[in-house]
């Protein structure tokens, strides 16, 4: 069966920017889903078979972390992995993410192999 | 603080791995230079070790270019994608500086962006904020990111 993705992100732009430089990445979903915060991102993956989660930290409505908090609290869903992309990378949020259940964090801007080297490992 | 110094390193980075295009940083405007003949503004906050105002504006030709080039599509009018890929970057580079600070240890926090076109229009400060403005090159003209600060 083929993999599936959860972008989340407040901006558009950026939703598509982490679509494209997956591509460039050479890693390549047979799904791209995509939420603009976390509430749609919960929504998303009660009604999906989700592989991995891309979350920004910084939105409206829920935030990155407390995404990940309420995630956390769903056997459902508590062990789909989430990595993080984000301006808000410093060590503290970071490791409040991983205290959360984050398996990583990407910092904006990055590259498509900085994506390689950070989701590469957990496919 | 090196505020210039901060915002030329950050932008420079977003455009070499973001947005693909060449970008010259030219030198801050000295006086306090109101009309910058402008199209689009994204503008994020930021609260902390100091209270400021980050801004990128445009005209609309170089608004256009640049929000093209980071969604790899070409792009005819100001629309929700453009102020959405300004914001973006307004808040990208807000990131970068966020980090600079942090290494002289001062913390900072980060509104969410938000974005306003038009033909004319007026963003006003307090009349105690210190002022830098940075005007950047891009082959289709000039932008600037401004910053209005001050330390709490």
């Amino acid at each position: 069966m083929g993999k599936t993705v959860l972008i989340v992100d407040d901006s558009n732009t950026m939703r598509k920017i982490v679509s494209r430089s997956l591509r460039q990445a050479g890693i390549n979903f047979d799904q791209i889903l995509e939420a603009g915060d976390g509430l749609e991102a919960l929504d998303v993956l009660a009604a999906n078979k989700v592989d991995v989660v891309l979350s920004d930290i910084n939105m409206p409505n829920m935030t990155g972390l407390e995404f990940l908090k309420a995630k956390a609290e769903n056997d459902a869903i508590k062990d789909i992995p989430v990595i993080m992309i984000s301006t808000e990378t410093g060590a503290d949020i970071i490791d409040e993410a991983k205290s959360y259940g984050a398996k990583g964090a990407i910092k904006k801007p990055f590259t498509p192999d900085l994506i390689n080297e950070t989701l590469g490992p957990l496919l | 603080m090196e505020f210039a110094k901060k915002i030329v390193e950050s932008t420079e980075e977003i455009f070499n791995t973001m947005i693909f295009m060449e970008v010259a940083a030219e030198s801050p405007l000295t006086q306090g230079k109101q009309d910058l003949g402008c199209h689009i503004s994204a503008m994020i906050g930021l609260t902390g070790g100091l209270s400021a105002m980050l801004g990128i504006h445009c005209p609309e030709d170089v608004g256009l270019a640049i929000s093209g080039a980071m969604l790899g599509m070409e792009i005819e009018e100001i629309d929700a994608d453009v102020k959405d890929a300004l914001g973006e970057i307004a808040n990208m580079v807000a990131g970068g500086v966020k980090e600079r600070f942090a290494t002289e240890n001062i913390n900072l926090e980060l509104a969410i962006p938000t974005a306003i076109s038009g033909k004319s229009y007026t963003i006003a400060s307090t009349t105690t904020s210190n002022r830098v403005i940075i005007p950047f090159s891009i082959e289709q003209g000039q932008f600037f990111i401004e910053i209005k600060y001050h330390l709490n």
